[in-house]
């Protein structure tokens, strides 16, 4: 038995009418054929010669083979084809058949291919040779999944075919007129595209000596290259795309390949030009060109604008890379004019200085390096934030205005494996103090769910300023902080061991009315009540000796403190002096969600305090 | 006696795993989590045609699959892959954060298989949830 095909059942019918000792027709037909390939059945051949044009005609049902899966009824297709012949069919003929075939077509569940095909050539000298014109007309397919499918897709293919000494010659040209195609995970919703290439084909190696492709106002390509048709491997390649319209290749080519990413969800203006090499199935170099490119984040969360980029890379030397931007943002911060100059080497980045203005000051990067390994990107640097104002910052990020610049100095910026890790401190200038932030992490800053961790130390901030920025009612005097094991998720605040007090050393230490009712009513009311009762209603201003609050914030419950324990709760102001007050704080856990609509009571400008 | 014993250990290591999901808060609620829920809902009016039509279906491992992508016109098949993809990035980030949030990071797989179950338990009628023998309509 033939190991490539088995017949199960044929038979052959043909049936002449001796007129003139001609054949007037043939007819062959086979119930069923059974081939590695696949199997047909209902074969019907039938060529009629006695008439003015010679006729053939083909209808045959066939499957492709599918290992370990039952034949369904649904699964044969049909397949059905008339064409007329040339006149006399003798051998010399041949070399020009002229055959012209319309209304044929290929049926199944999922495919519908009505065609017409003409024939141009079939044979030269006993060699085939063929030129063919193949005609869609309105052909849908589909794969099981529906994940590479047409529809109504019009289109003319044109195929020549011929064996030389290096083996078969062949182009071919297609002109996508109309139809949409899905191809995972492209989506091309109408036609105006056409590619025309030739080459060789030899063994399983297909050379396409040049093609040319132009997809509708995207751009257009020119490449060469091989491919080993085995294993479907592009081998070599050389392509050059002098102009790509990026808003239009965007949506196209580049969305359904970022996916999951922060940039899959932009508009994007301005023009690009490719040109890459491929040699054995490796890049070997490219050559990107962004020309007045802007490119904006749908959620704002970024945006560049007039970027322009040269990156030239090549697999054996470094190259230099430049790009520029004229501004941007980046997380709602305004990013002023910037150049970046660096050097690539294979998969890795280095820059000596990388300075980014941003607001009124700059972030001065110095020392970067960066790797691609494994698909992820590792990279370290140094950095400093020249100084900004605070009011620039506080106003961008839509929080209380304060005052004060903020500067920082991080020897080491590392960023591995997703997570952003500073060794170093950052220094904010505020309200005449210090904000020092240490230890600080994130993850996924432009992701769905960011995290942040850092420890924060407040050292001698100005109480007056602070309290007027805050509209919290005034209060004299310092005061220091330590917020430790902060972790910030989507940039709320879900754990922190926080502990404020009055700053230690010799200064004025006043707090009036609005600020004791206040600060009660941050701890849960009570001494605002007595306030308000006694004769202390009278003084507009108290003196105290040293206030403090503490809040230890785990599931979102805070446990309370303050600066001294009692019986009955804690002390948040402990008077001195005369007239002195202390405040009390008796609810020692408190909601963080309450707490934060308490603080947002008090700073809003209502002075009610809350009494419980 | 030994044969008891072995008995006494399987049936304390089914109530142990049994316990782990019974001790660990499903409904336990931080930003991050507040975060993808949010973003999980607002895509749900995306996927809901989606599970109607038989193109996406429940896995039995909480995910979402495109099951007959057949069921959506081509031009919205781009986007569909794109829905599915970003639904189960943010499940699996809801399964690790619900674990982190109950103080137990190790827990994430059973929370998953938890609620892969719950999700199919609440799937509507016609949809396509997938069982142990493959894809089954609702």
């Amino acid at each position: 038995m033939n190991a490539l095909s088995r017949l199960v059942s044929f038979f052959c019918l043909v049936s002449y009418s001796v007129f003139a000792y001609a054949v007037s027709e043939i007819s062959i037909s086979a119930a069923r054929v059974e081939h590695a390939m696949g199997d047909a059945k209902d074969i019907a051949l039938i060529v009629r010669l006695n008439q003015p044009k010679p006729t053939v005609k083909l209808h045959a049902a066939f499957k492709p083979a599918k290992a370990n899966v039952q034949i369904k009824p649904e699964d044969w297709m049909q397949f059905d084809l008339a064409c007329d012949l040339p006149k006399s069919l003798n051998p010399q003929s041949l070399n020009a058949v002229e055959a012209r075939c319309i209304n044929g077509r290929l049926k199944g569940t999922r495919v519908d291919l009505p065609f017409n095909l003409e024939i141009n050539r079939l044979f030269n000298r006993n060699q085939l040779d063929l030129n063919a014109v193949l005609h869609l007309k309105g052909a849908s397919f589909s794969d099981e999944a529906g994940l590479h499918a047409a529809e109504k897709l019009n289109g003319t293919l044109t195929v020549a075919l011929k064996q030389e000494a290096q083996g078969w010659q062949w182009q071919t040209s297609l002109d996508w007129q109309t139809g949409e195609v899905f191809w995972q995970p492209f989506y091309i919703e109408s036609g105006g595209h056409t590619v025309a290439a030739s080459g060789t084909l030899k063994d399983d190696m297909l050379h396409v000596n040049h093609a040319h492709l132009k997809i509708n106002r995207v751009g257009e390509l020119d490449l060469d290259g091989v491919i080993r048709l085995s294993d479907a491997k592009l081998l070599d390649l050389n392509a050059t795309l002098p102009k790509l319209n990026l808003s239009a290749a965007y949506p196209l080519l580049f969305k359904p390949l970022l996916g999951n990413t922060a940039f899959n969800n932009a508009t994007i203006e301005g023009d690009a030009a490719l040109a890459l090499k491929m040699k054995n199935a490796e890049l070997q170099s490219f050559a990107l060109k962004l020309n007045h490119v802007d490119i904006v984040d749908i959620n704002n969360k970024f945006a560049f604008y007039q970027l322009n980029a040269n990156i030239p890379w090549s697999y054996e030397a470094s190259n230099p890379v430049q790009l520029s931007y004229d501004h941007g943002s980046l997380l709602n911060l305004p990013l002023g004019k910037t150049q970046i100059n660096a050097e690539v080497n294979r998969f890795s980045l280095t820059a000596p200085n990388i300075r980014l203005p941003l607001l009124d000051g700059a972030l001065s990067l110095s020392n970067v390096s960066a790797a691609r390994i494994r698909d992820e990107w590792y990279w370290h640097l140094s950095a400093k934030l020249e100084p900004i104002s605070m009011s620039d910052f506080t106003t961008q990020l839509k929080l209380p205005r304060m005052l004060g610049k903020a500067s920082a100095e991080i020897p080491l910026v590392t960023y591995s494996g997703g997570i952003l890790t500073t060794d170093g401190s950052m220094v904010l200038h505020v309200f005449n103090g210090t904000a020092t932030v240490t230890q600080l992490t994130m993850q996924t800053p432009l992701g769905i769910a960011p995290k942040l961790n850092a420890e924060i130390a407040l050292r001698n901030l100005d109480l007056g300023e602070l309290t007027r920025t805050f509209s919290f009612g005034a209060i004299e005097g310092k005061l220091d902080g330590d917020i430790k094991a902060l972790e910030l998720q989507n940039w709320k605040p879900v754990t922190f061991d926080a502990i404020v007090q009055s700053s230690p050393g010799k200064y004025p230490k006043k707090i009036s009315q609005r600020a004791v009712e206040n600060i009660s009513a941050l701890g849960g009311g009570g001494a605002a009540a007595a306030v308000q009762r006694s004769f202390l209603r009278f003084f507009k201003q108290f003196n105290y000796g040293k206030m403090g609050l503490s809040c230890r914030l785990r599931n979102d419950i805070c446990e309370m403190g303050g600066v001294e324990s009692t019986a009955q709760g804690y002390i948040i102001v402990k008077g001195s002096g005369i007239p002195a007050i202390t405040v009390m704080g008796y609810n020692q856990t408190v909601g963080w969600s309450e707490l934060l609509a308490r603080v947002k009571r008090v700073t809003g400008g209502n002075s009610k305090a809350v009494i419980e | 006696m030994k044969r008891m014993l072995f008995s006494l250990l399987l049936i304390g290591a089914m109530f142990a795993s049994q316990m782990v999901v019974a001790a660990a808060d499903l409904e336990v609620n931080t930003p991050a989590i507040s975060a993808i829920k949010g973003s999980m809902q607002s895509r749900h009016t995306q996927l809901a045609p989606h599970y109607a039509s038989g193109a996406v279906g429940l896995t039995k491992d909480g995910m979402v699959a495109v099951r007959d992508a057949n069921a959506v016109p081509l031009k919205d098949r781009a986007s569909l892959n794109g829905v599915v993809t970003a639904e189960n990035a943010d499940r699996a980030k809801l399964y690790k954060e619900i674990a982190t949030a109950n103080g137990h990071p190790e827990w994430q797989a059973e929370i998953q298989s938890t609620f892969a179950s719950r999700w199919i338990d609440k799937a509507q009628g016609g949809w396509w949830v997938q069982g142990a023998g493959g894809w089954t309509q609702k």
